[in-house]
């Protein structure tokens, strides 16, 4: 895998298997499936199940990973792993070259104090706690003393809108602001990392929209590490800097939303794909036709090209160039940074990409 | 380490073997009637003019026994005490003695008025005040009839009890909560506690703590812990997953986890199993006079032994009173509704004016409840008592000769002077085998054997013939009742409330009115049996048929049924092992009852059982123990299995 050396969070390799009830069994799974058996031939034989089949991927500092797919992909449960909520079964998480998974005990809850938060597709929240106490949870588990954490807690209800919330207990307020405390919760600890699982299904579409924005808006100041579980396609568009699509236990593909929308790897990812709307999300560079010599000379400014014709930015999306591509009833030379002439797209291309 | 293969190949035969031995759980009914018939009159022809089992053991069982009782009473009396009571034993009941002395000392320290105004404000806080009102009455009626001593003394004893109780019961809980090992250890072991009637219990304490109030404490802690344990448990594994794995992803320790989210979040559920203990406690703590704890058990003892029936219904009806006091504190103390309770503030004004007024109390010298009406109060009752025996002789006689002379006396004939003990043994494998398989058959043969041998046959044969009679009746009136129960909303909201009450009421109480009616003997333990076990036959029935779904129901109705037509094609079937946990109910707690009514001289184990107690024969105080632990067993797995087995298959 490309575990470059700056990744924030790397999983090498990652293995779950369910069901197997001695350590032989799962060795008999494992090789099952090392030689190329199916989840479903696996279950048949063994009766144990695949969660997660050798995933491996790497985040980013900064870096928003959406792991998207269905119930039953194993989503979920390839969260769990990383979280070391579950042990894997063969494999390695590692966050700033430390393995997670080989830690003890000890070790990683010193780890997960330091630089790790969750939050949780029910909310995980505590009912028993209020608002506030929910909120410091984090910090009292790290043995902050209580002015000083209740401190803390009012500042990030502030952040997340729930300010004067704090002395409410959590069945007390509505599902949307539920999950502020959950967020809030997580965000108290300043962590390295954060997980989140489904955190907006539970939530009905309005409030699952604010609380999107609400997130991107944080990460926009925050910077966090994000690793971000869904079954909606389009949250994954709206939050992830690159999407991993899950099925049967394994990434189907990964990539940036355009990368994803122009090309879809397979005919299971063209089926998400297929309600996007393309236009404001596939970038002219990914439909174009290079040129094969890229040393044409710059033209002044964008918008006439060498010959006459009209250019447009490689960064710029379908949508913006298709109104040129209808008036113009020609081809749009595609520029570079510099204004050099690296390719030309035309309609009918464009047109295809756009249908799906 | 063995092959694999050869496992399998094990394991397939021991399946085999399996499967070939519960075939009598399949075979035709009429083939397996047969060969019962067969066997028992085969074996009476056989063993012709053996009714009574040969008591072969009877001496070398209890022998052992008595030889450590006496060992124990020894080496405690004497000047230098084996080590085992010098570092156990006396200890653990110095501990408990000084605690229920503080305790009770304490009690009687307050001025009486501040208990009931305690307890008014403590269950008034969560808003109910029905029930508050019902506390602090309950709390004075003690007072007024004159036994507010006696029942300070059982309180004391109560909350000692249920202290240790807590104490063992929350680890234990917790402990099998996180180690599902542990859980499957403790289990049936929990499960049988549970079977067990209390008395058994009194025999071993007996042993090892001798007479007092100490060996009443620790048996009452044994009965009670059961549902305290398994509540804790439940209420551990309920916290969802969500909440441990969050406060496990901050880096919490598990004692964290546990202290801060998981104990919290399950206490509504482990008050729930205070409450239960709390309530099995009083149950055992009135009985357990037996071992000299005094207290309100014991004055009921002493009026059922002077036939001073109208202080003895003043007395059950202050056991009442504390059953209901315990029930209202426990119900609310499970109240977690934020929006219903007060403030801190509010809850330390009324501390603070509790404390005000025992200081004012103190202050005034008002001490103990002042004798408000003499002994005379009781006068009234007694003479009603008198009039109600005058007048309903004809009736309580006939109910009296019918009971003895059509049920218990036929069915005790025959089954300890007609049919030989082999027929016997076989009849009871034979019916096990078919309702539970070949493994409860087995343990049936070897365990009723014992019972023989240990020298427990004919006395287990008239309890058996008591739990009979009680049973029948007792199912008579409840499944017809549970079934109208669950069919009308009007009557179940009618029995609704007497049921409640009736449930709280302690086993002894349940005497009273029986001895009351029907003198001693047979039938008040009978009587006492039917009343005490009708509760939950009604009410369990009453589930089984309500659960019943309306879709079904109504389909049998689209075709035209008639009432009777959908109760027995539909409703009945349907309900049949909910039915049949309301039977297998009603027969353990019937059990429980025919033991305590030995008394009244109810005979069989029970009277057995108390008169070890009294006497303090220990050897022979074990041998009715284990019979009363067999029996009980062995009815407890049948009916669950018949219970099983009437469950419509799924998917």
């Amino acid at each position: 895998m490309e575990s470059t050396p700056e990744a924030k969070l790397v999983a090498d390799g990652v293995w779950k298997v369910f069901g197997a009830r001695s350590t032989r069994a799962t060795d008999v799974v494992l090789s099952l499936a090392d030689s190329g058996a199916t989840r479903s031939h696996i279950l048949e034989q063994t009766g144990a199940t695949i969660g997660a089949r050798d995933v491996s991927f790497s985040v980013a500092p900064g870096e928003t990973f959406v792991i998207m797919g269905l119930s039953g992909s194993g989503k979920s449960t390839l969260l769990r792993c990383v979280a070391c909520l579950t042990p894997v079964t063969r494999g390695s998480v590692a966050l700033d070259g430390e393995e997670l998974t080989s830690m003890s005990a000890d070790e990683l809850r010193r780890v997960r104090r330091e630089k790790l938060s969750m939050v949780f597709q029910h909310f995980g929240l505590f009912p028993h706690r209020r608002v506030i106490d929910n909120v410091a949870y984090g910090l009292e588990v790290q043995g902050w003393d209580r002015a000083k954490r209740h401190a803390k807690a009012d500042e990030i209800l502030e952040l997340v809108g729930l300010t004067g919330w704090g002395n409410h207990y959590p069945q007390q307020l509505s599902g949307g602001m539920q999950q502020r405390v959950g967020l809030a919760r997580a965000l108290a600890v300043e962590p390295d990392v954060l997980f989140f699982d489904e955190p907006f299904s539970a939530l009905d579409p309005l409030i699952r929209r604010d609380m999107q924005e609400e997130l991107l808006r944080l990460q926009h100041t925050m910077q966090r590490t994000i690793v971000f579980v869904t079954h909606d396609f389009d949250e994954a568009i709206k939050l992830g800097d690159r999407i991993a699509i899950m099925k049967d236990g394994e990434f189907d593909q990964v990539g940036t939303a355009a990368e994803l929308l122009a090309d879809p790897a397979t005919d299971y990812v063209r089926e998400f794909t297929r309600n996007v709307s393309r236009a404001k999300v596939v970038t002219v560079d990914r439909v174009m036709v290079a040129l094969p010599d890229r040393t044409t000379a710059a033209t002044s400014a964008p918008g006439t090209g060498a010959n006459g014709g009209t250019t447009v930015p490689a960064g710029a999306v379908l949508e913006d160039v298709l109104g040129l591509l209808v008036s113009n009833r020609g081809d749009v030379s595609v520029v570079d940074d510099d204004g050099r002439a690296i390719g030309v797209v035309d309609r009918s291309r464009v047109e295809t990409v756009l249908k799906g | 380490m063995a092959s694999p293969a050869i496992d399998s190949r094990s394991a397939a035969l021991t399946s085999d073997i399996g499967r070939i031995l519960d075939r009598v759980k399949t075979m035709p009914l009429a083939a397996w009637f047969g060969i019962l018939a067969a066997g028992v009159v085969l074996l009476q022809l056989l063993f012709a003019g053996s009714e009574s089992f040969p008591a072969r053991w009877a001496a070398a069982f209890a022998d052992p026994f008595d030889r450590f009782a006496r060992w124990a009473l020894e080496n405690r009396r004497s000047g230098e005490p084996h080590p085992v009571f010098t570092y156990l034993f006396d200890p653990l009941a110095d501990a408990v003695g000084w605690g229920l002395a503080s305790v009770e000392s304490t009690l009687l320290w307050f001025p009486w008025f501040v208990l009931p105004i305690a307890a008014f404000a403590y269950v008034a806080r969560t808003r109910r005040w029905a029930d508050a009102t019902v506390a602090a009455a309950a709390l004075i009626y003690p007072g007024l009839v004159g036994l507010w001593d006696v029942t300070v003394e059982t309180l004391a004893l109560m909350a000692i009890a249920v202290f240790i109780s807590v104490i063992i019961g929350i680890p234990l809980g917790v402990a099998a909560a996180f180690r599902p090992r542990f859980d499957t250890t403790i289990r049936p072991v929990m499960d049988a506690m549970q079977t067990v009637p209390a008395p058994v219990y009194f025999v071993p304490m007996l042993m090892f703590f001798g007479i007092g109030a100490v060996p009443a404490t620790l048996a009452t802690v044994i009965y009670a812990l059961p549902p305290l344990v398994r509540l804790t448990t439940v209420g551990i594994r309920q916290v969802p997953t969500a909440s441990v794995d969050a406060s496990d992803m901050f880096g919490a320790s598990p004692m964290q986890t546990l202290r801060k989210v998981q104990l919290p979040m399950a206490m509504p559920t482990i008050l729930t199993g205070v409450t239960q203990t709390i309530m099995m406690a009083l149950g055992i703590v009135v009985l357990a006079t037996l071992l000299g704890a005094g207290g309100l058990g014991q004055e009921v003892m002493d009026t059922l032994a002077q036939r001073r029936m109208g202080r003895g219904v003043a007395t059950g009806l202050a056991i009442v009173s504390i059953a209901l006091v315990l029930d209202r504190l426990g119900r609310a103390a499970a109240v977690t509704d934020r929006s219903v309770l007060p403030s801190r503030r509010t809850v330390w004004w009324g501390v603070a004016a509790v404390a005000a007024l025992t200081v004012a109390g103190r202050a005034a010298g008002v001490n103990t409840f002042p004798e408000v009406w003499d002994t005379k109060v009781f006068d009234p009752i007694d003479d009603g008592v008198d009039w109600i025996q005058e007048n309903f002789r004809w009736l309580t006689r006939s109910i009296n000769d019918g009971l003895v002379s059509w049920m218990y006396v036929p069915v005790k004939d025959l089954l300890i002077d007609t049919v030989a003990w082999p027929a016997l043994v076989f009849a009871g494998s034979w019916i096990s085998w078919r309702v539970a398989g070949w493994r409860l058959a087995l343990f049936t043969a070897a365990a009723v054997s014992f019972i023989g041998l240990i020298g427990m046959w004919e006395l287990s044969l008239d309890t058996l013939t008591q739990v009979i009679a009680a049973v029948v009746v007792s199912l008579l009136v409840a499944i017809p009742l549970g079934v109208w129960a669950g069919r009308s909303r009007r009557v179940e909201a009618a029995l609704s409330p007497v049921l409640d009450a009736l449930q709280t009421i302690p086993s002894l109480v349940y005497i009273i009115p029986a001895v009351t009616l029907f003198t001693v003997g047979v039938v008040p333990g009978i009587i006492a049996s039917v009343l005490y076990a009708m509760v939950p036959g009604v009410r369990i029935t009453a589930l089984g048929i309500k659960q019943v779904p309306t879709e079904s129901i109504e389909a049998s109705q689209t075709f035209g049924a008639t009432p009777t037509q959908t109760l027995l094609g539909v409703r009945l079937p349907l309900a049949a092992t909910t039915i049949m946990a309301a039977v297998n109910q009603v027969i353990m707690m019937v059990l429980a009852m025919v033991i305590i009514s030995g008394l009244v001289g109810g005979g069989g184990l029970g009277f057995e059982t108390i008169s070890a107690v009294k006497n303090s024969e220990v050897g022979h105080g074990f041998a009715v123990g284990l019979a009363i632990v067999i029996m009980a067993i062995i009815l407890d797995r049948s009916t669950q299995a018949i219970a099983r087995r009437l469950q419509p298959p799924t998917a």
